[in-house]
């Protein structure tokens, strides 16, 4: 029982897992159903469920399908510029020391710096469209991507880098076909938890002048105190993180299956 | 191609972080054309790092070598040569691409590009295939094979090159006694057939005596020669040759040697299965 490396098979992953989830929902649903919180504060899963098909039914820009694209796309956007940008920018400080000692200081606090703070600023700069969300989303992610593809292509033992060049790589062809390809499982790692980041920013980018989209949903019901419908928004954000955390990481055993069988 | 090491001196700082640690103290040492040099000594006596001088590996943040210099063909070394390769203990082998791609692997270097048109390329990729005996497990991913076999990809990602210096870093240290045995079989035999000077740093006095034609003895660091013999028994050299008289007197004379450094507990880590 309790040991971490007991091998486990995947239907009974899926059923303790959906074990843990029924258990939640069934304790959220006793307690809405005794009446001990009122539905303003815990609105219950039943009344949630009915409020994702009114959202779901709805015209305009409160459609739910809507919404999610509309997020779903500033999620995209913002990781193409971040993976673009950030990916090669942390393999440059993964692969030279000196270019690290230039970055780092400007880097790495950011990762504990409250980036919420920043949208003031972002705004101020790219103005209230479209382009202050994707750069705040970006921005919001890159700080953690780019220490993890550094630390990525750092973690590659020196070894490898020495091997190529022995075998007649530049320094700069050693990185690429030694290094890098090595580093990669966990570069995706790093572009997966990036994902992740975004969508935990996704609310925090709309709240300025979004016409549309989950975030934006979120604070319209907030102001009309329909809680039930928040909470329903709360959870189509939570799954649309899983089902793109879980399709990163089936592409990333498809990319590498040597990682496994090693 | 001649290589000759001169004077050479290594410190490296120490580890209590006073003063410096010498771990070679003046070697003067020249290899020729063409020959199966052993370089025998205790674990930490700097063979690695006369090794690593010779293939133009420099440690990080250490001058290497503190003193002396590294000729080859006359010409000072001072970082990689095209014609000298190293192998390592650790094969190092991309674990993405196949047994193939890992043999054809330098060949995605551009000075190997020019250098070898892309016909030969794929010829020189089949022989080695052939010659290391994993011609049927070319599309293989190394997770697929064993230390043994690793290590041959190894073999031929270096030979493929057709160098004429080959240094082997104790290349079957990691292997269990009956697959060091075939891979010594084997590197004799693939020496006989892509002729190359080899320098193989061991610290195992038997693979020592079976596979050199000359070995050379470092004394416990700070190092020096201790000993530097020719053997001119033919390979391959049987266990009865090494239970001979000629085959014993040798192993004890390294043993001596060994024995007879500077350390006080004489020769440090040395692996005899004599």
């Amino acid at each position: 029982m309790w040991n971490p490396h007991e091998p486990i098979s995947s239907r009974q992953r899926q059923i303790l897992g959906l074990a843990g989830l029924g258990t939640a929902v069934a304790i959220w649903a006793g307690v809405a159903a005794s009446g001990l919180v009122k539905p303003y504060f815990l609105p219950a899963p039943w009344d949630v469920a009915a409020a994702l098909l009114d959202m779901a039914q709805a015209e305009g820009d409160r459609n739910l399908f809507g919404a999610a694209w509309a997020s779903a796309r500033r999620v995209g956007l913002a990781l193409i510029a971040v993976v673009i940008i950030g990916v090669p920018l942390g393999v440059l400080m993964g692969s030279s020391s000196k270019v690290n000692a230039v970055l780092s200081p400007l880097v790495d606090p950011m990762r504990s710096a409250p980036v919420v703070a920043v949208l003031p600023i972002v705004v101020l700069w790219f103005g209230i469209d479209e382009t202050a969300k994707i750069v705040f989303l970006w921005l919001g992610a890159s700080v953690f991507l780019i220490p993890m593809v550094r630390d990525a292509i750092v973690a590659v033992p020196r070894q490898h880098g020495v091997l190529a060049e022995d075998l007649g790589a530049t320094p700069l062809e050693a990185i690429r076909h030694s290094v890098f390809p090595l580093a990669l499982p966990r570069i995706v790692d790093a572009i997966i938890v990036a994902v992740g980041v975004e969508w935990t920013y996704i609310t925090v980018a709309e709240y300025v002048n979004a016409k549309q989209g989950l975030g934006y949903l979120i604070q319209t019901y907030k102001r009309l105190s329909a809680n039930d419908k928040v909470f329903a928004g709360i959870f189509v954000i939570l799954v649309m993180a899983l089902v793109t955390d879980q399709a990163l990481k089936l592409l990333k055993r498809r990319l590498f299956p040597w990682e496994t069988e090693a | 191609m001649k290589i000759e090491l001169s004077g050479i001196v290594q410190e490296y700082p120490a580890p209590e972080g006073v003063g410096v640690l010498r771990v070679l103290d003046g070697v003067d040492l020249t290899f020729e054309e063409g020959k199966l040099n052993m370089l025998l000594g205790p674990s930490g006596c700097g063979k690695s790092t006369l090794l690593h001088l010779m293939g133009g590996v420099r440690p990080l943040g250490v001058v290497s070598p503190t003193e002396g210099t590294v000729l080859i063909d006359g010409e000072p070394c001072t970082g990689h040569h095209d014609d000298v390769v190293m192998v390592f203990q650790r094969y190092l082998n991309r674990p993405d691409l196949t047994v193939r791609q890992n043999v054809a692997f330098p060949f995605r270097f551009k000075l190997w590009r020019k250098k070898v048109p892309k016909a030969e390329q794929d010829s020189r990729v089949d022989e080695m295939l052939e010659a290391v005996g994993l011609a049927d497990k070319a599309h293989h991913r190394p997770s697929q094979l064993s230390g043994g076999q690793n290590q041959r990809v190894a073999l031929a990602r270096a030979l493929v090159l057709r160098p004429r210096v080959l240094l082997a870093d104790e290349p079957f240290g990691a292997l269990d006694a009956q697959i060091r045995h075939e891979m010594q079989v084997l590197l004799v035999d693939l020496i006989a057939r892509f002729p190359t000077t080899v320098v193989f740093v061991t610290h195992d006095i038997t693979e020592a005596l079976i596979l050199g034609d000359r070995v050379v003895v470092l004394s416990t660091p700070p190092a020096r020669i201790a000993d530097d013999f020719t053997i001119t028994e033919a390979r391959p050299r049987s266990e009865n040759w090494l239970r001979s008289t000629e085959g014993s007197q040798m192993a004890a004379r390294v043993i001596e040697q060994l024995r007879g450094g500077h350390g006080p507990e004489g020769g440090g880590q040395v692996r005899v299965t004599v």
